[in-house]
Protein backbone atom coordinates (compact mmCIF):
# COMPACT_ATOMS: atom_id res chain seq x y z
CA UNK A 1 0.00 0.00 0.00
CA UNK A 2 2.81 2.43 -0.81
CA UNK A 3 0.76 4.41 -3.27
CA UNK A 4 -2.29 4.72 -1.03
CA UNK A 5 -4.59 7.67 -1.63
CA UNK A 6 -3.47 10.75 0.32
CA UNK A 7 -6.75 11.45 2.05
CA UNK A 8 -9.96 9.55 2.22
CA UNK A 9 -12.59 12.23 1.51
CA UNK A 10 -11.10 13.31 -1.82
CA UNK A 11 -10.76 9.73 -2.89
CA UNK A 12 -14.41 9.22 -2.12
CA UNK A 13 -15.36 12.16 -4.28
CA UNK A 14 -13.13 10.96 -7.11
CA UNK A 15 -14.61 7.49 -6.86
CA UNK A 16 -18.10 8.89 -6.94
CA UNK A 17 -17.28 10.99 -9.98
CA UNK A 18 -15.74 8.05 -11.73
CA UNK A 19 -18.73 5.88 -10.88
CA UNK A 20 -21.07 8.55 -12.19
CA UNK A 21 -19.13 8.87 -15.43
CA UNK A 22 -19.13 5.08 -15.86
CA UNK A 23 -22.86 5.01 -15.26
CA UNK A 24 -23.38 7.88 -17.65
CA UNK A 25 -21.29 6.25 -20.33
CA UNK A 26 -23.12 2.95 -19.84
CA UNK A 27 -26.49 4.62 -20.14
CA UNK A 28 -25.38 6.50 -23.25
CA UNK A 29 -24.11 3.37 -24.99
CA UNK A 30 -27.26 1.48 -24.00
CA UNK A 31 -29.32 4.28 -25.48
CA UNK A 32 -27.24 4.28 -28.67
CA UNK A 33 -27.68 0.52 -28.88
CA UNK A 34 -31.44 0.64 -28.30
CA UNK A 35 -32.22 3.60 -30.56
CA UNK A 36 -31.89 1.82 -33.94
CA UNK A 37 -33.90 -1.11 -32.60
CA UNK A 38 -36.68 1.20 -31.44
CA UNK A 39 -36.69 3.03 -34.76
CA UNK A 40 -36.75 -0.30 -36.59
CA UNK A 41 -39.73 -1.47 -34.53
CA UNK A 42 -41.54 1.84 -35.10
CA UNK A 43 -41.06 1.61 -38.85
CA UNK A 44 -42.33 -1.97 -38.76
CA UNK A 45 -45.35 -0.92 -36.70
CA UNK A 46 -46.31 1.98 -38.96
CA UNK A 47 -45.90 0.03 -42.22
CA UNK A 48 -48.17 -2.68 -40.84
CA UNK A 49 -50.68 -0.13 -39.51
CA UNK A 50 -50.76 1.67 -42.85
CA UNK A 51 -51.48 -1.64 -44.54
CA UNK A 52 -48.32 -1.73 -46.66
CA UNK A 53 -47.51 -5.18 -45.28
CA UNK A 54 -50.10 -7.90 -44.95
CA UNK A 55 -50.75 -8.11 -41.20
CA UNK A 56 -51.67 -11.79 -41.38
CA UNK A 57 -48.16 -12.59 -42.54
CA UNK A 58 -46.15 -10.01 -40.62
CA UNK A 59 -48.05 -8.81 -37.52
CA UNK A 60 -47.12 -5.53 -35.91
CA UNK A 61 -44.81 -5.53 -32.88
CA UNK A 62 -47.61 -4.26 -30.64
CA UNK A 63 -49.73 -7.18 -31.78
CA UNK A 64 -46.93 -9.63 -30.97
CA UNK A 65 -46.42 -8.04 -27.55
CA UNK A 66 -50.14 -8.31 -26.80
CA UNK A 67 -50.09 -11.96 -27.87
CA UNK A 68 -47.08 -12.59 -25.63
CA UNK A 69 -48.95 -11.01 -22.70
CA UNK A 70 -51.97 -13.25 -23.29
CA UNK A 71 -49.80 -16.37 -23.59
CA UNK A 72 -47.75 -15.42 -20.56
CA UNK A 73 -50.89 -14.96 -18.48
CA UNK A 74 -49.11 -13.17 -15.61
CA UNK A 75 -52.15 -13.37 -13.36
CA UNK A 76 -51.71 -17.10 -12.94
CA UNK A 77 -48.08 -18.14 -13.44
CA UNK A 78 -48.76 -21.79 -12.62
CA UNK A 79 -51.02 -22.18 -15.64
CA UNK A 80 -49.19 -19.83 -17.98
CA UNK A 81 -48.91 -21.49 -21.41
CA UNK A 82 -45.76 -19.68 -22.48
CA UNK A 83 -43.96 -20.42 -19.22
CA UNK A 84 -44.79 -24.11 -19.52
CA UNK A 85 -43.35 -24.21 -23.04
CA UNK A 86 -40.21 -22.40 -21.89
CA UNK A 87 -39.70 -24.66 -18.87
CA UNK A 88 -40.16 -27.82 -20.92
CA UNK A 89 -37.72 -26.59 -23.59
CA UNK A 90 -35.14 -25.52 -21.01
CA UNK A 91 -35.41 -28.84 -19.21
CA UNK A 92 -34.77 -30.77 -22.44
CA UNK A 93 -31.87 -28.56 -23.49
CA UNK A 94 -30.20 -28.58 -20.08
CA UNK A 95 -30.56 -32.30 -19.46
CA UNK A 96 -29.11 -33.16 -22.85
CA UNK A 97 -26.32 -30.65 -22.27
CA UNK A 98 -25.51 -32.15 -18.85
CA UNK A 99 -25.47 -35.64 -20.35
CA UNK A 100 -23.14 -34.46 -23.11
CA UNK A 101 -20.78 -32.86 -20.55
CA UNK A 102 -20.64 -35.99 -18.41
CA UNK A 103 -19.69 -38.17 -21.37
CA UNK A 104 -17.70 -35.81 -23.59
CA UNK A 105 -15.31 -34.23 -21.07
CA UNK A 106 -13.76 -37.48 -19.73
CA UNK A 107 -13.58 -38.87 -23.24
CA UNK A 108 -11.97 -35.66 -24.47
CA UNK A 109 -9.41 -35.77 -21.64
CA UNK A 110 -8.56 -39.37 -22.52
CA UNK A 111 -8.24 -38.71 -26.25
CA UNK A 112 -6.28 -35.52 -25.61
CA UNK A 113 -3.75 -37.20 -23.33
CA UNK A 114 -3.36 -40.42 -25.26
CA UNK A 115 -1.77 -39.66 -28.60
CA UNK A 116 -2.24 -43.12 -30.05
CA UNK A 117 -5.93 -43.18 -29.19
CA UNK A 118 -6.35 -39.75 -30.74
CA UNK A 119 -4.64 -40.79 -33.96
CA UNK A 120 -6.82 -43.86 -34.18
CA UNK A 121 -10.08 -42.07 -33.46
CA UNK A 122 -9.52 -38.90 -35.49
CA UNK A 123 -10.87 -40.14 -38.85
CA UNK A 124 -14.05 -41.35 -37.18
CA UNK A 125 -14.38 -38.02 -35.34
CA UNK A 126 -13.87 -35.94 -38.46
CA UNK A 127 -16.58 -38.01 -40.13
CA UNK A 128 -19.04 -37.57 -37.27
CA UNK A 129 -18.26 -33.92 -36.47
CA UNK A 130 -19.81 -32.32 -39.59
CA UNK A 131 -22.81 -34.66 -39.45
CA UNK A 132 -25.83 -32.53 -38.47
CA UNK A 133 -27.38 -33.80 -35.24
CA UNK A 134 -30.85 -33.43 -36.75
CA UNK A 135 -29.97 -36.13 -39.28
CA UNK A 136 -30.19 -38.64 -36.40
CA UNK A 137 -33.76 -37.58 -35.69
CA UNK A 138 -35.45 -39.97 -38.18
CA UNK A 139 -33.55 -42.95 -36.73
CA UNK A 140 -34.58 -42.04 -33.18
CA UNK A 141 -38.11 -41.35 -34.38
CA UNK A 142 -38.37 -44.91 -35.66
CA UNK A 143 -36.70 -46.46 -32.61
CA UNK A 144 -38.16 -44.36 -29.76
CA UNK A 145 -41.16 -42.72 -31.42
CA UNK A 146 -42.07 -39.10 -30.79
CA UNK A 147 -41.38 -37.64 -27.39
CA UNK A 148 -38.79 -36.49 -24.92
CA UNK A 149 -36.30 -39.32 -25.45
CA UNK A 150 -35.91 -38.57 -29.15
CA UNK A 151 -35.54 -34.83 -28.55
CA UNK A 152 -33.02 -35.22 -25.76
CA UNK A 153 -31.02 -37.78 -27.74
CA UNK A 154 -30.82 -35.46 -30.76
CA UNK A 155 -29.82 -32.45 -28.64
CA UNK A 156 -27.29 -34.60 -26.80
CA UNK A 157 -25.57 -35.43 -30.09
CA UNK A 158 -25.67 -31.76 -31.03
CA UNK A 159 -23.84 -30.79 -27.85
CA UNK A 160 -21.55 -33.83 -27.55
CA UNK A 161 -19.21 -33.31 -30.48
CA UNK A 162 -18.34 -29.62 -29.97
CA UNK A 163 -17.53 -30.30 -26.31
CA UNK A 164 -15.49 -33.40 -27.14
CA UNK A 165 -13.57 -31.60 -29.86
CA UNK A 166 -12.76 -28.54 -27.75
CA UNK A 167 -11.68 -30.66 -24.78
CA UNK A 168 -9.29 -32.62 -26.99
CA UNK A 169 -7.88 -29.44 -28.51
CA UNK A 170 -7.56 -27.81 -25.09
CA UNK A 171 -5.65 -30.73 -23.57
CA UNK A 172 -3.43 -31.16 -26.61
CA UNK A 173 -2.52 -27.47 -26.57
CA UNK A 174 -1.03 -27.68 -23.07
CA UNK A 175 2.27 -29.09 -24.23
CA UNK A 176 4.38 -31.80 -22.72
CA UNK A 177 6.92 -29.54 -21.05
CA UNK A 178 4.68 -28.23 -18.33
CA UNK A 179 3.53 -31.77 -17.65
CA UNK A 180 7.14 -32.98 -17.47
CA UNK A 181 8.13 -30.15 -15.15
CA UNK A 182 5.33 -30.82 -12.74
CA UNK A 183 5.80 -34.57 -12.86
CA UNK A 184 9.53 -34.31 -12.28
CA UNK A 185 8.83 -32.25 -9.19
CA UNK A 186 6.83 -35.16 -7.87
CA UNK A 187 3.25 -34.09 -8.39
CA UNK A 188 0.63 -36.74 -7.96
CA UNK A 189 -1.78 -37.63 -10.74
CA UNK A 190 -4.56 -35.69 -9.04
CA UNK A 191 -2.31 -32.64 -8.64
CA UNK A 192 -1.41 -32.75 -12.31
CA UNK A 193 -5.06 -32.90 -13.19
CA UNK A 194 -6.12 -30.12 -10.85
CA UNK A 195 -3.22 -27.70 -11.25
CA UNK A 196 -2.09 -28.23 -14.83
CA UNK A 197 -4.62 -29.98 -17.02
CA UNK A 198 -7.75 -28.29 -15.78
CA UNK A 199 -6.54 -24.66 -15.81
CA UNK A 200 -4.63 -25.22 -19.04
CA UNK A 201 -7.53 -26.74 -20.92
CA UNK A 202 -10.14 -24.48 -19.40
CA UNK A 203 -10.29 -21.69 -22.01
CA UNK A 204 -10.89 -24.20 -24.78
CA UNK A 205 -13.15 -26.26 -22.56
CA UNK A 206 -15.39 -23.33 -21.70
CA UNK A 207 -15.62 -22.17 -25.28
CA UNK A 208 -16.51 -25.76 -26.12
CA UNK A 209 -19.21 -25.80 -23.46
CA UNK A 210 -20.54 -22.53 -24.79
CA UNK A 211 -20.60 -23.90 -28.31
CA UNK A 212 -22.16 -27.13 -27.09
CA UNK A 213 -24.94 -25.29 -25.30
CA UNK A 214 -25.56 -23.10 -28.34
CA UNK A 215 -25.72 -26.18 -30.58
CA UNK A 216 -27.99 -27.95 -28.13
CA UNK A 217 -30.32 -24.94 -28.03
CA UNK A 218 -30.38 -24.56 -31.80
CA UNK A 219 -30.86 -28.25 -32.42
CA UNK A 220 -33.65 -28.29 -29.85
CA UNK A 221 -35.82 -26.05 -32.02
CA UNK A 222 -35.61 -28.39 -34.99
CA UNK A 223 -35.98 -31.50 -32.85
CA UNK A 224 -39.07 -30.11 -31.13
CA UNK A 225 -40.63 -29.25 -34.46
CA UNK A 226 -40.07 -32.82 -35.65
CA UNK A 227 -40.68 -34.85 -32.54
CA UNK A 228 -42.48 -32.98 -29.75
CA UNK A 229 -45.95 -34.14 -28.77
CA UNK A 230 -47.39 -31.37 -26.61
CA UNK A 231 -44.93 -28.80 -25.32
CA UNK A 232 -41.78 -26.86 -26.06
CA UNK A 233 -41.06 -23.59 -27.83
CA UNK A 234 -40.25 -25.28 -31.14
CA UNK A 235 -43.51 -27.21 -30.90
CA UNK A 236 -45.37 -23.98 -30.12
CA UNK A 237 -44.00 -22.28 -33.23
CA UNK A 238 -44.64 -25.23 -35.49
CA UNK A 239 -48.12 -25.86 -34.14
CA UNK A 240 -49.04 -22.18 -34.54
CA UNK A 241 -48.30 -22.58 -38.23
CA UNK A 242 -51.30 -24.89 -38.66
CA UNK A 243 -53.57 -22.15 -37.31
CA UNK A 244 -51.84 -19.34 -39.26
CA UNK A 245 -51.19 -17.80 -35.84
CA UNK A 246 -48.20 -15.71 -36.87
CA UNK A 247 -48.09 -13.60 -33.69
CA UNK A 248 -47.53 -16.72 -31.59
CA UNK A 249 -44.77 -17.77 -33.94
CA UNK A 250 -43.02 -14.46 -33.45
CA UNK A 251 -43.48 -14.69 -29.67
CA UNK A 252 -41.71 -18.06 -29.84
CA UNK A 253 -38.89 -16.67 -31.97
CA UNK A 254 -38.30 -13.77 -29.58
CA UNK A 255 -38.29 -16.15 -26.59
CA UNK A 256 -35.81 -18.48 -28.28
CA UNK A 257 -33.46 -15.62 -29.08
CA UNK A 258 -33.72 -14.07 -25.61
CA UNK A 259 -33.12 -17.31 -23.74
CA UNK A 260 -30.23 -18.24 -26.02
CA UNK A 261 -28.67 -14.84 -25.44
CA UNK A 262 -29.20 -15.06 -21.67
CA UNK A 263 -27.52 -18.46 -21.47
CA UNK A 264 -24.60 -17.37 -23.61
CA UNK A 265 -23.94 -13.97 -22.08
CA UNK A 266 -25.27 -14.51 -18.56
CA UNK A 267 -24.21 -18.03 -17.64
CA UNK A 268 -21.09 -18.54 -19.72
CA UNK A 269 -20.00 -14.92 -19.54
CA UNK A 270 -19.92 -15.02 -15.75
CA UNK A 271 -18.33 -18.49 -15.79
CA UNK A 272 -15.51 -17.13 -17.92
CA UNK A 273 -15.12 -14.13 -15.64
CA UNK A 274 -14.97 -16.40 -12.60
CA UNK A 275 -12.39 -18.83 -13.94
CA UNK A 276 -10.37 -17.86 -16.98
CA UNK A 277 -10.06 -14.16 -16.37
CA UNK A 278 -9.08 -14.80 -12.78
CA UNK A 279 -6.59 -17.57 -13.52
CA UNK A 280 -5.06 -16.17 -16.64
CA UNK A 281 -4.84 -12.58 -15.45
CA UNK A 282 -5.79 -10.55 -18.47
CA UNK A 283 -8.84 -11.27 -20.50
CA UNK A 284 -7.06 -13.20 -23.21
CA UNK A 285 -9.20 -16.16 -23.97
CA UNK A 286 -8.01 -18.73 -26.46
CA UNK A 287 -11.03 -18.14 -28.59
CA UNK A 288 -9.46 -19.50 -31.76
CA UNK A 289 -11.01 -22.78 -32.49
CA UNK B 1 34.43 -32.31 -8.59
CA UNK B 2 33.57 -35.18 -10.81
CA UNK B 3 30.04 -36.42 -10.69
CA UNK B 4 29.38 -40.06 -11.00
CA UNK B 5 27.00 -40.45 -13.89
CA UNK B 6 27.31 -44.17 -14.25
CA UNK B 7 24.20 -44.72 -12.19
CA UNK B 8 22.00 -42.62 -14.46
CA UNK B 9 20.45 -44.69 -17.14
CA UNK B 10 20.52 -42.88 -20.45
CA UNK B 11 17.28 -43.21 -22.22
CA UNK B 12 16.65 -41.91 -25.64
CA UNK B 13 13.16 -40.67 -26.42
CA UNK B 14 11.89 -42.98 -29.09
CA UNK B 15 8.52 -43.08 -30.67
CA UNK B 16 6.51 -45.91 -29.34
CA UNK B 17 6.10 -48.76 -31.82
CA UNK B 18 2.34 -48.28 -31.90
CA UNK B 19 2.67 -44.85 -33.53
CA UNK B 20 4.88 -45.96 -36.39
CA UNK B 21 4.34 -48.01 -39.49
CA UNK B 22 1.07 -49.63 -40.29
CA UNK B 23 -0.37 -49.94 -36.80
CA UNK B 24 -2.19 -46.60 -36.76
CA UNK B 25 -3.84 -46.84 -40.20
CA UNK B 26 -4.88 -50.42 -39.41
CA UNK B 27 -6.37 -49.38 -36.09
CA UNK B 28 -8.16 -46.47 -37.76
CA UNK B 29 -9.78 -48.74 -40.29
CA UNK B 30 -10.55 -51.27 -37.58
CA UNK B 31 -12.33 -48.67 -35.45
CA UNK B 32 -14.75 -48.03 -38.29
CA UNK B 33 -14.94 -51.55 -39.70
CA UNK B 34 -15.17 -53.68 -36.54
CA UNK B 35 -18.48 -52.16 -35.33
CA UNK B 36 -19.89 -52.48 -38.83
CA UNK B 37 -18.86 -56.13 -39.09
CA UNK B 38 -20.22 -56.81 -35.59
CA UNK B 39 -23.46 -55.12 -36.60
CA UNK B 40 -23.63 -57.21 -39.77
CA UNK B 41 -23.03 -60.46 -37.90
CA UNK B 42 -25.46 -59.69 -35.09
CA UNK B 43 -28.11 -58.63 -37.56
CA UNK B 44 -27.65 -61.75 -39.68
CA UNK B 45 -27.71 -64.03 -36.64
CA UNK B 46 -30.80 -62.29 -35.29
CA UNK B 47 -29.08 -61.15 -32.09
CA UNK B 48 -30.40 -57.62 -32.59
CA UNK B 49 -33.69 -56.53 -34.02
CA UNK B 50 -33.23 -56.87 -37.77
CA UNK B 51 -36.02 -54.41 -38.47
CA UNK B 52 -34.53 -51.56 -36.43
CA UNK B 53 -30.93 -52.42 -37.26
CA UNK B 54 -30.74 -53.96 -40.73
CA UNK B 55 -27.36 -55.31 -41.80
CA UNK B 56 -24.97 -52.73 -43.31
CA UNK B 57 -24.72 -54.81 -46.46
CA UNK B 58 -28.49 -54.56 -46.86
CA UNK B 59 -28.29 -50.77 -46.35
CA UNK B 60 -25.56 -50.39 -48.96
CA UNK B 61 -27.49 -52.62 -51.32
CA UNK B 62 -30.56 -50.44 -50.86
CA UNK B 63 -28.52 -47.30 -51.56
CA UNK B 64 -27.10 -48.92 -54.69
CA UNK B 65 -30.51 -49.95 -55.99
CA UNK B 66 -32.07 -46.58 -55.22
CA UNK B 67 -29.34 -44.70 -57.04
CA UNK B 68 -29.64 -46.88 -60.13
CA UNK B 69 -32.33 -47.01 -62.82
CA UNK B 70 -34.40 -49.47 -60.77
CA UNK B 71 -34.94 -47.07 -57.89
CA UNK B 72 -38.27 -45.55 -57.02
CA UNK B 73 -38.25 -43.02 -58.70
CA UNK B 74 -35.31 -43.93 -61.00
CA UNK B 75 -31.96 -42.51 -59.91
CA UNK B 76 -33.67 -41.28 -56.72
CA UNK B 77 -30.53 -40.84 -54.60
CA UNK B 78 -28.78 -38.85 -57.31
CA UNK B 79 -31.75 -36.50 -57.53
CA UNK B 80 -31.85 -36.11 -53.75
CA UNK B 81 -28.15 -35.22 -53.67
CA UNK B 82 -28.46 -32.89 -56.64
CA UNK B 83 -31.39 -31.01 -55.08
CA UNK B 84 -29.64 -30.69 -51.73
CA UNK B 85 -26.49 -29.39 -53.39
CA UNK B 86 -28.45 -26.94 -55.53
CA UNK B 87 -30.13 -25.49 -52.44
CA UNK B 88 -26.92 -25.41 -50.45
CA UNK B 89 -24.92 -23.72 -53.19
CA UNK B 90 -27.54 -21.14 -54.09
CA UNK B 91 -28.19 -20.24 -50.43
CA UNK B 92 -24.50 -20.16 -49.68
CA UNK B 93 -23.54 -18.02 -52.66
CA UNK B 94 -26.36 -15.58 -51.81
CA UNK B 95 -25.03 -15.45 -48.25
CA UNK B 96 -21.45 -14.89 -49.40
CA UNK B 97 -22.37 -12.07 -51.77
CA UNK B 98 -24.86 -10.26 -49.53
CA UNK B 99 -22.84 -10.95 -46.39
CA UNK B 100 -19.71 -9.51 -48.00
CA UNK B 101 -21.50 -6.39 -49.19
CA UNK B 102 -23.15 -5.79 -45.82
CA UNK B 103 -19.96 -6.59 -43.98
CA UNK B 104 -17.95 -4.14 -46.08
CA UNK B 105 -20.64 -1.51 -45.56
CA UNK B 106 -20.62 -2.04 -41.80
CA UNK B 107 -16.85 -2.16 -41.63
CA UNK B 108 -16.23 0.95 -43.69
CA UNK B 109 -18.87 3.27 -42.33
CA UNK B 110 -19.08 4.24 -38.68
CA UNK B 111 -22.60 5.52 -39.22
CA UNK B 112 -23.84 2.28 -40.76
CA UNK B 113 -22.34 0.40 -37.84
CA UNK B 114 -24.16 2.60 -35.34
CA UNK B 115 -27.47 1.98 -37.08
CA UNK B 116 -27.30 -1.65 -38.15
CA UNK B 117 -25.09 -3.35 -35.60
CA UNK B 118 -27.78 -3.41 -32.87
CA UNK B 119 -30.36 -4.77 -35.30
CA UNK B 120 -28.01 -7.49 -36.50
CA UNK B 121 -26.98 -8.39 -32.97
CA UNK B 122 -30.60 -8.95 -31.94
CA UNK B 123 -31.31 -11.03 -35.03
CA UNK B 124 -28.16 -13.14 -34.73
CA UNK B 125 -29.10 -15.23 -31.66
CA UNK B 126 -32.39 -16.40 -33.19
CA UNK B 127 -31.98 -20.10 -34.05
CA UNK B 128 -32.09 -20.20 -37.84
CA UNK B 129 -34.62 -23.00 -37.96
CA UNK B 130 -37.10 -20.97 -35.93
CA UNK B 131 -37.63 -18.90 -39.09
CA UNK B 132 -38.73 -21.98 -41.04
CA UNK B 133 -42.43 -21.90 -40.05
CA UNK B 134 -42.66 -18.18 -40.83
CA UNK B 135 -41.01 -18.66 -44.21
CA UNK B 136 -43.28 -21.64 -44.83
CA UNK B 137 -46.29 -19.40 -44.30
CA UNK B 138 -44.96 -16.68 -46.56
CA UNK B 139 -43.66 -18.85 -49.39
CA UNK B 140 -45.13 -22.28 -48.88
CA UNK B 141 -43.34 -25.61 -49.27
CA UNK B 142 -40.89 -24.52 -51.89
CA UNK B 143 -37.23 -24.35 -52.79
CA UNK B 144 -37.23 -20.68 -51.81
CA UNK B 145 -37.94 -21.55 -48.18
CA UNK B 146 -35.02 -23.97 -47.84
CA UNK B 147 -32.68 -21.66 -49.75
CA UNK B 148 -33.61 -18.75 -47.49
CA UNK B 149 -33.01 -20.83 -44.36
CA UNK B 150 -29.58 -21.79 -45.69
CA UNK B 151 -28.92 -18.14 -46.48
CA UNK B 152 -29.92 -17.03 -42.97
CA UNK B 153 -27.74 -19.73 -41.41
CA UNK B 154 -24.61 -18.52 -43.17
CA UNK B 155 -25.10 -14.77 -43.68
CA UNK B 156 -24.58 -13.53 -40.12
CA UNK B 157 -21.24 -15.30 -39.83
CA UNK B 158 -20.19 -13.73 -43.13
CA UNK B 159 -21.19 -10.23 -42.07
CA UNK B 160 -19.44 -10.57 -38.75
CA UNK B 161 -16.20 -11.98 -40.14
CA UNK B 162 -15.99 -9.57 -43.07
CA UNK B 163 -16.63 -6.57 -40.82
CA UNK B 164 -13.91 -7.67 -38.42
CA UNK B 165 -11.61 -8.34 -41.39
CA UNK B 166 -12.00 -4.76 -42.49
CA UNK B 167 -11.09 -3.57 -39.03
CA UNK B 168 -7.81 -5.45 -39.37
CA UNK B 169 -7.13 -3.88 -42.77
CA UNK B 170 -4.37 -1.31 -42.80
CA UNK B 171 -5.91 2.14 -43.15
CA UNK B 172 -2.82 3.42 -44.97
CA UNK B 173 -3.61 1.24 -47.98
CA UNK B 174 -6.96 2.96 -48.28
CA UNK B 175 -5.31 6.37 -47.91
CA UNK B 176 -2.83 5.54 -50.65
CA UNK B 177 -5.56 4.38 -52.99
CA UNK B 178 -7.73 7.40 -52.27
CA UNK B 179 -4.95 9.92 -52.57
CA UNK B 180 -4.04 8.55 -55.99
CA UNK B 181 -7.59 9.09 -57.08
CA UNK B 182 -8.97 5.55 -57.10
CA UNK B 183 -12.67 5.32 -57.76
CA UNK B 184 -15.02 3.60 -55.34
CA UNK B 185 -15.17 0.54 -57.53
CA UNK B 186 -11.40 0.34 -57.82
CA UNK B 187 -11.01 0.64 -54.06
CA UNK B 188 -13.54 -2.11 -53.55
CA UNK B 189 -12.07 -4.59 -56.07
CA UNK B 190 -8.38 -3.76 -55.79
CA UNK B 191 -7.93 -2.94 -52.09
CA UNK B 192 -10.78 -4.19 -49.95
CA UNK B 193 -11.53 -7.56 -51.54
CA UNK B 194 -7.89 -8.74 -51.68
CA UNK B 195 -7.39 -7.36 -48.18
CA UNK B 196 -10.24 -9.28 -46.62
CA UNK B 197 -9.81 -12.40 -48.74
CA UNK B 198 -8.52 -14.61 -45.90
CA UNK B 199 -11.52 -13.61 -43.79
CA UNK B 200 -13.78 -14.28 -46.73
CA UNK B 201 -12.45 -17.82 -47.01
CA UNK B 202 -12.72 -18.41 -43.26
CA UNK B 203 -16.25 -17.06 -43.28
CA UNK B 204 -17.19 -19.29 -46.19
CA UNK B 205 -15.76 -22.27 -44.37
CA UNK B 206 -17.70 -21.61 -41.17
CA UNK B 207 -20.78 -20.63 -43.14
CA UNK B 208 -20.68 -23.89 -45.10
CA UNK B 209 -20.79 -25.83 -41.84
CA UNK B 210 -23.75 -23.88 -40.50
CA UNK B 211 -25.52 -23.96 -43.86
CA UNK B 212 -25.13 -27.71 -44.20
CA UNK B 213 -26.62 -28.33 -40.76
CA UNK B 214 -29.50 -25.93 -41.42
CA UNK B 215 -30.15 -27.39 -44.87
CA UNK B 216 -30.75 -30.93 -43.61
CA UNK B 217 -33.14 -29.74 -40.91
CA UNK B 218 -34.93 -27.34 -43.25
CA UNK B 219 -35.41 -30.07 -45.83
CA UNK B 220 -36.99 -32.27 -43.19
CA UNK B 221 -39.46 -29.53 -42.31
CA UNK B 222 -40.05 -27.82 -45.62
CA UNK B 223 -39.15 -29.87 -48.70
CA UNK B 224 -41.83 -31.50 -50.78
CA UNK B 225 -40.22 -34.12 -52.97
CA UNK B 226 -36.41 -34.18 -53.06
CA UNK B 227 -33.38 -33.51 -50.92
CA UNK B 228 -31.42 -35.72 -48.53
CA UNK B 229 -33.14 -34.31 -45.45
CA UNK B 230 -36.51 -34.92 -47.04
CA UNK B 231 -35.43 -38.42 -47.99
CA UNK B 232 -34.61 -39.53 -44.45
CA UNK B 233 -37.62 -37.81 -42.88
CA UNK B 234 -39.98 -39.27 -45.46
CA UNK B 235 -38.42 -42.71 -44.89
CA UNK B 236 -39.07 -42.39 -41.14
CA UNK B 237 -42.76 -41.80 -41.80
CA UNK B 238 -42.89 -45.10 -43.70
CA UNK B 239 -40.56 -46.82 -41.20
CA UNK B 240 -38.22 -47.47 -44.13
CA UNK B 241 -35.22 -47.73 -41.83
CA UNK B 242 -32.69 -48.88 -44.42
CA UNK B 243 -33.13 -45.67 -46.38
CA UNK B 244 -32.66 -43.62 -43.20
CA UNK B 245 -29.34 -45.26 -42.36
CA UNK B 246 -28.23 -44.95 -45.95
CA UNK B 247 -29.21 -41.27 -45.97
CA UNK B 248 -27.36 -40.56 -42.73
CA UNK B 249 -24.25 -42.22 -44.18
CA UNK B 250 -24.57 -40.11 -47.33
CA UNK B 251 -25.01 -36.96 -45.23
CA UNK B 252 -21.94 -37.80 -43.16
CA UNK B 253 -19.84 -38.49 -46.25
CA UNK B 254 -21.01 -35.36 -48.08
CA UNK B 255 -20.49 -33.20 -44.98
CA UNK B 256 -16.97 -34.55 -44.67
CA UNK B 257 -16.28 -33.85 -48.33
CA UNK B 258 -17.68 -30.33 -48.11
CA UNK B 259 -15.94 -29.35 -44.91
CA UNK B 260 -12.56 -31.01 -45.25
CA UNK B 261 -11.89 -31.65 -48.89
CA UNK B 262 -13.64 -28.91 -50.86
CA UNK B 263 -13.14 -25.94 -48.55
CA UNK B 264 -9.75 -27.29 -47.49
CA UNK B 265 -8.65 -27.38 -51.14
CA UNK B 266 -9.80 -23.81 -51.68
CA UNK B 267 -7.96 -22.75 -48.57
CA UNK B 268 -4.78 -24.53 -49.64
CA UNK B 269 -5.00 -23.02 -53.13
CA UNK B 270 -5.46 -19.46 -51.92
CA UNK B 271 -4.55 -18.49 -48.38
CA UNK B 272 -1.76 -20.94 -47.73
CA UNK B 273 -0.25 -20.49 -51.19
CA UNK B 274 -0.17 -16.73 -50.84
CA UNK B 275 1.13 -17.06 -47.33
CA UNK B 276 -1.36 -14.53 -46.06
CA UNK B 277 -2.00 -16.49 -42.89
CA UNK B 278 1.66 -16.22 -41.93
CA UNK B 279 1.73 -12.48 -42.42
CA UNK B 280 -0.98 -11.86 -39.90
Amino acid sequence: MSNATPSAPFAGVADEQRLRSILYRGAASAFLFALPIIVFLLIWETTVRLGWINATILPSPSNIARRAWVLLDPADPAKSILLTHIVVSLWRALSSFALACVLAIPMGLFLGLNRTAYLIASPLLSLLLPLPAVAWAPIFLVIFGQGDITIIAVCFLGAFFPILYSTIQGVRAIGRHSLWVVRSMGASRFDIFRRVLLPGALPALISGLKLGMAHSWRTLVAAEMLAALTHGLGFMIFAARSYMDVSTMFVGIVCLALIGLLIERGVFGSLEALTIHRWHGNGKVGSHR
Amino acid sequence: MSVDTSGIRLQRYTRSPASSGLAIPMARIALILVPLVAWEVCSRLGLINGFLFPAPSAILNKLWVQSGPNGNPPYAILWHVADSMLRLLSGLSLAVIIGTLLGVGLGMSQRARLVFQPIISILMPVPTLAWTPVLLLVMGIDNRTTILVVFLAAVFEMIYIVASGIEMLNVKMLWVAWSMGASRRQVFWRVIIPGIFPCLITGTRLGTGYAWRALIAAEMLAASSYGLGFMIYDASEYMNIGVIYGGVMMIAALGYLLENVLVGKIEAATIEKWGVLNER
